[in-house]
């Protein structure tokens, strides 16, 4: 009973985490997204709107290997607390 | 009032630390001298530093308390400053997952114990937490035993060292965090909200003008 109680509520915590992490990560993104696009247009090169290259630039994200990443805040600690679970018995 | 909030932040400061001190974990190098149990019923102030009793076994009335007696060196000063030698007496109780030790196997450490006994020249590394109260019968926790040359062996807090390290870059994370959601999210709402307010009172205005020229 114990070991349920602390998974779910290790896992509850590592949830609030997790999405912690990944709103405060896009919103890193979309402010450089925002800086960059600031910037193409002080050269004169920006080719879409603003609203259009955040957008776009978000989409990449979404689709790179960062937002995966993240997910290791749930596998890191399952690995250390099965490790120390070995360990110590 | 600044005073207050400075109390009351090293007041936390110090109940946080305390806290650590009693949670991680401390190594003490130590001769086994014996291994004893004994029948004990806890106050409740005791209750707060005991643990349970052995995982999968039902919280009674009475418990058998597992007790390593030992020689030690005794240390200061988180352990930079050694001393001469003195007794220490471990509890040897099953963690389950708080503190998160994980510790299910006390009957394998008192096993491993009692082979040490008569041992005189085998000195070991025990990994415990928690405090020694006299006055109260409190004794640390004994967690690992392991085999090391002798009593100069000087044991390196690995696991607290990477811990603090992960506690400093969880602190500037946290901070990080929590600044890029005010500059992002709070302050433009503040101020989204400020905007809203000021064209509603001029709109209110307006509808206020439109009824004078009549």
């Amino acid at each position: 009973m114990q070991f349920v109680r602390f998974a779910v509520l290790g896992l509850v915590i590592l949830t609030v985490i997790y999405w912690t992490i990944s709103v405060y990560s896009r919103s890193v993104r979309r402010e450089k997204l925002e800086e960059w696009w600031a910037e193409l247009d002080a050269e004169g090169r920006a080719e879409t709107d603003r609203e259009t290259y955040v957008q776009e630039g978000m989409a990449e994200y979404d689709k790179g290997i960062r937002p995966k990443l993240i997910l290791l805040v749930y596998v890191i600690p399952i690995i250390a607390v099965s490790a120390l679970v070995y360990v110590i018995n | 009032m600044r005073n207050v909030r400075r109390i009351f932040r090293i007041l936390l400061f110090v109940i946080a630390g305390l806290y650590l001190h009693y949670t991680l974990p401390h190594q003490d190098v130590a001769r086994v001298t014996g291994v004893s149990d004994r029948l004990e019923r806890l106050s409740a102030i005791q209750r707060i530093f005991y643990n349970q009793v052995d995982m999968g076994s039902e919280e009674g009335d009475m418990r058998d308390l597992r007790l390593i007696n030992t020689e030690r060196v005794k240390t200061y000063l988180f352990g930079l400053v050694r001393g001469g030698k003195g007794v220490m007496v471990y509890r040897n109780e099953d963690t389950g997952v708080y503190p998160p030790y994980f510790k299910f196997d006390s009957s394998d450490l008192e096993a491993e114990a009692a082979s040490l006994i008569g041992k005189e020249d085998q000195w070991v590394v025990v990994t415990h937490y928690g405090w020694r109260i006299r006055w109260m019968s409190i004794y640390p926790n004994a967690v690992a035993i392991r085999p090391v040359e002798g009593p100069e062996y000087r044991p390196f807090p690995w696991f607290n060292l990477f811990f603090f390290a992960f506690l400093i870059v969880a602190f500037f994370m946290a901070r990080a965090m929590w600044r890029q959601f005010v500059e992002r999210t709070v302050d433009p709402a503040v101020e989204s909200f400020e905007d809203s307010y000021d064209m509603r009172k001029s709109r209110l205005q307006k509808w206020l003008d439109s009824w004078r020229g009549r």
